[in-house]
């Protein structure tokens, strides 16, 4: 009986594993994955050329999967633009082509220190892109300190993860304690008597965000009425929007990443509870969630990069910062015509984790890593996907200065169709916000 | 002669881990070191899982609440006050093998298919409390500050040590698990697994015996998981609590054969170095959790003893060797 007991537990551990693997497997790329690794190594090196190699992980399978897939998609597109335009050519000639290395890191924190010990030693990477979370970021970040290899990173937005003591990161995106800001300060605006609840996924991203935005609403008046966190694979939201009826809030602040981010909007808009506003990280910034239906329609996100409002050559030059790399327009024709999407922020990240790179490189005329490290210390950069400037204090080494998001809510168009519209800062808004929300 | 005889058994997993340990150091080669540390981490769990799976008889899905607690209660100490990384290791395995000690008295009154229900419960149920635990920075988490390390001689001599300090926890849950098997109280749990009636009514004490073999798979698992964070430098409540690990250890003494020294080290090495090639191999990385899926589910299908167990049974010479 004992026997049988074990041998059908075993049965059962390996069938659940086969089907998670399965799963993971069965969810096809987004975009076709360009090996730019085997073009560039097929081409013989010129005496004056030399390939630098990026390492990364990327989150082939697990929870981090569409937004880390469409970031590498960017940055392979920013790699075959450099190398089909000829490279990065130094002061004495030599040319710097560029190639990559990427291992699935399973959004397993696992072995994460392993891959970019093998990216370093045995792949000879010359610089290092981070993994897509913020955890998996602090894991990689010690390895990379400890090899001196300069890490970009795209996608790892908690402040904690640069509070280390490190001096190799260098972060692109807008720090995690900073993502809803520029909703707050729209907020001052439209219903400084509005009430707010916080309801957000409880992991390290989603809470850093929200305990990082809560002095901010505090100091500008606001009363917060709920504050609530749900595990990461919630997918019945009922009793949280109820919860969310039952605290008399009028805005709601919150959500995580995208399968919940979308379950919750379903949730609120199935559940009719009049919120006037609502705000969710993530997901609504993504192309899919349209999809939802009318369960879109108003709901805002903040967004690190929005093709509707790129950042210009005319807005550097009149904050007297240097202006690099391709028009939002330019960038966003190429992305689609190549993979047949429009491109996302993420997409946006991959894309501008490499250009940065690029002009780092073209700063320090060299890939030595140190000095390009200098060159990322001293940048004070305006590209299409706005400021880059990074903190060099020994406290807060490498979080993003510069960089500001902006707010986007999905709205309907003449035609009837839902669109992603920038509704804040006003500088840069498409439209005016639905503010309220009309009831569905 | 005799005491030698007994020990046999001993042998061969320790030349095995040995082994592996050497090759690092001998090679200088740092990404080996780092694939070796990522299986000696899997030995020791396994091996500590073993002296409840394998000699007990009793199936827990959730034996990784004991990695994730100790490591967290661990951490806290070397992170947020300041003790040695000697004596937060310390303090994760004692507070590991107290919350064994509780949860055995409460749940290992159940037998087979109950029990490991409720061992899955208990890992989601800790999840869920570290996830609102303040003092151990809730959803965020705890990272730690690269200050922490110098007191190592930095980050690369941290990395380093930890391998070393893997290693000599690796051995000791080896040697835990032989010396369970040989003695008194090893007997009684294995004579549990055969029929825990039977047992009882021959003077064992199976309530504490069993809760004894809790404790003791527990302490092991806390010290791995205050040094695995350490090394990480964070921890979260998914990275401290995941359940497909607790799965993956199953497979892992299974594999390698329950309710023997060795087994879990074979299992843990087979599993490790198979699940290493394929997420690093050009032709196998996109579809390395496929592949191996079905290598486990034909080897669970037609070796259903672990390796060691078909050995056993088919090199009756071996049996001396192979404990």
């Amino acid at each position: 009986m004992k026997r049988i007991f074990f041998v059908l537990t075993a049965l059962l551990v390996t069938f659940s594993m086969l089907l998670t693997a399965c799963q993971q497997q069965t969810t096809e790329p987004d975009e076709p994955q360009q090996q730019a690794t085997e073009e560039v190594v097929s081409e013989e090196p010129s005496s004056k050329e030399v390939a630098v190699i990026i390492g990364f992980t990327s989150s082939l399978t697990g929870s981090q999967e569409v937004s880390s897939k469409r970031q590498v998609n960017g940055f392979t597109h920013w790699m075959n633009q450099v190398n089909e335009s000829g490279g990065v050519t130094l002061s004495d000639g030599t040319v710097v082509k560029f190639d990559y290395k990427t291992y699935d890191d399973e959004s397993n924190a696992e072995r994460v220190q392993e891959l970019y010990t093998r990216l370093i030693t045995e792949d000879n990477a010359d610089f290092l892109i981070s993994p897509y979370s913020s955890g998996l970021t602090s894991a990689a970040s010690i390895v990379a300190e400890q090899n001196g290899k300069v890490m970009i990173t795209a996608g790892a937005a908690d402040d904690d993860a640069y509070k280390t003591g490190n001096t190799s990161l260098f972060q692109l995106y807008t720090p995690g304690s900073l993502y809803m800001a520029s909703t707050v300060d729209m907020l001052v605006d439209l219903d400084p008597e509005a009430k707010i609840a916080l309801v957000h996924e409880s992991d390290k991203f989603s809470t850093g965000v929200a305990e990082g935005i809560k002095p901010y609403l505090e100091a500008n008046g606001f009363e917060i009425v709920l504050e609530e966190g749900y595990a990461s694979d919630t997918a019945d939201f009922g009793p949280i929007v109820n919860k969310i009826a039952g605290s008399g809030a009028t805005v709601l602040l919150g959500g995580g990443h995208y399968n919940d981010g979308t379950a919750l909007a379903r949730a609120l808009y199935e559940r009719k509870i009049g919120l006037k506003f609502v705000y969710l990280l993530v997901a609504p910034a993504d192309t899919k969630f349209p999809e939802l239906g009318d369960a879109a329609l108003g709901v805002a996100t903040s967004s690190q990069w929005e093709l509707a409002a790129t950042h210009t050559e005319e807005e550097a030059n009149n904050l007297g910062v240097e202006w690099f790399g391709p028009t939002g327009e330019d960038f966003a024709t190429s992305y689609e015509a190549a993979y047949g999407d429009p491109p996302t922020y993420h997409v946006a990240g991959g894309y501008t984790a490499g250009l940065v790179l690029q002009k780092a490189i073209i700063d320090a005329d060299s890939v030595d890593p140190e000095a390009v490290k200098a060159a990322l210390n001293a940048m004070n950069l305006f590209t299409f996907y706005g400021g880059i400037q990074f903190d060099t204090s020994e406290e807060a080494h490498g979080l993003q200065l510069a960089h500001k998001m902006v707010v986007a809510q999905w709205q309907k168009t003449e035609t009837g169709e839902l669109k992603r519209v920038i509704i804040a800062p006003a500088d840069v808004a498409t439209a005016d916000p639905v503010y309220p929300i009309p009831a569905p | 002669m005799k005491n030698l005889r007994i020990h046999l058994g001993l042998l061969a997993p320790l030349l095995v881990v040995t082994a592996m340990i050497l090759w690092p150091i001998i090679t200088g080669n740092v990404s080996s070191r780092e694939i070796v540390f990522t299986i000696l981490k899997a030995i020791a769990l396994a091996s500590s899982l073993n002296i409840l799976l394998g000699y007990t008889g009793y199936v827990s899905f959730g034996h990784i609440v004991f990695y994730g607690f100790g490591g967290y209660v661990g951490l806290y100490f070397v992170n947020e006050q300041g003790w040695s990384i000697w004596l937060g290791m310390l303090v994760g395995g004692i507070a590991a093998g107290m919350l064994a000690f509780l949860l055995g008295k409460a749940i290992l009154r159940l037998r087979g298919a109950y029990f490991a229900l409720a061992t899955i419960g208990i890992n989601e149920a800790m999840k869920a409390f570290i996830n609102n635990f303040e003092l151990f920075g809730g959803p965020i988490g705890m990272t730690i500050n690269f200050s922490v390390y110098r007191d190592y001689g930095g980050a690369a001599q941290a990395l380093s040590m930890s391998f070393y300090i893997m290693a000599v926890l690796t051995f000791t849950a080896l040697i835990a698990s032989h010396l369970v098997r040989l003695s008194k109280f090893g007997l009684g749990l294995q004579a549990i697994r055969e029929n825990e009636d039977a047992a009882e009514v021959m003077g064992v004490v199976a309530p504490n015996a069993k809760t004894w073999a809790y404790v003791l798979s527990a302490i092991i698992p806390g010290m791995v998981g205050v040094l695995f964070f350490f090394k990480n430098g964070n921890v979260e409540p998914h990275v401290a609590f995941p359940l497909h690990s607790s799965i993956e250890l199953l497979v892992m003494v299974m594999l390698g054969g329950q309710g023997t020294v060795l087994g879990p080290v074979l299992g843990a090495l087979a599993y490790q170095g198979m699940r290493g090639y394929l997420v690093t191999s050009n032709f196998f990385k996109d579809i390395q959790l496929s592949v191996s899926g079905v290598l486990l589910l034909l080897i669970v299908l037609f070796i259903p003893a672990g390796a060691i167990g078909w050995l056993r049974h088919r090199v009756p010479v071996l049996r001396r060797v192979l404990a």
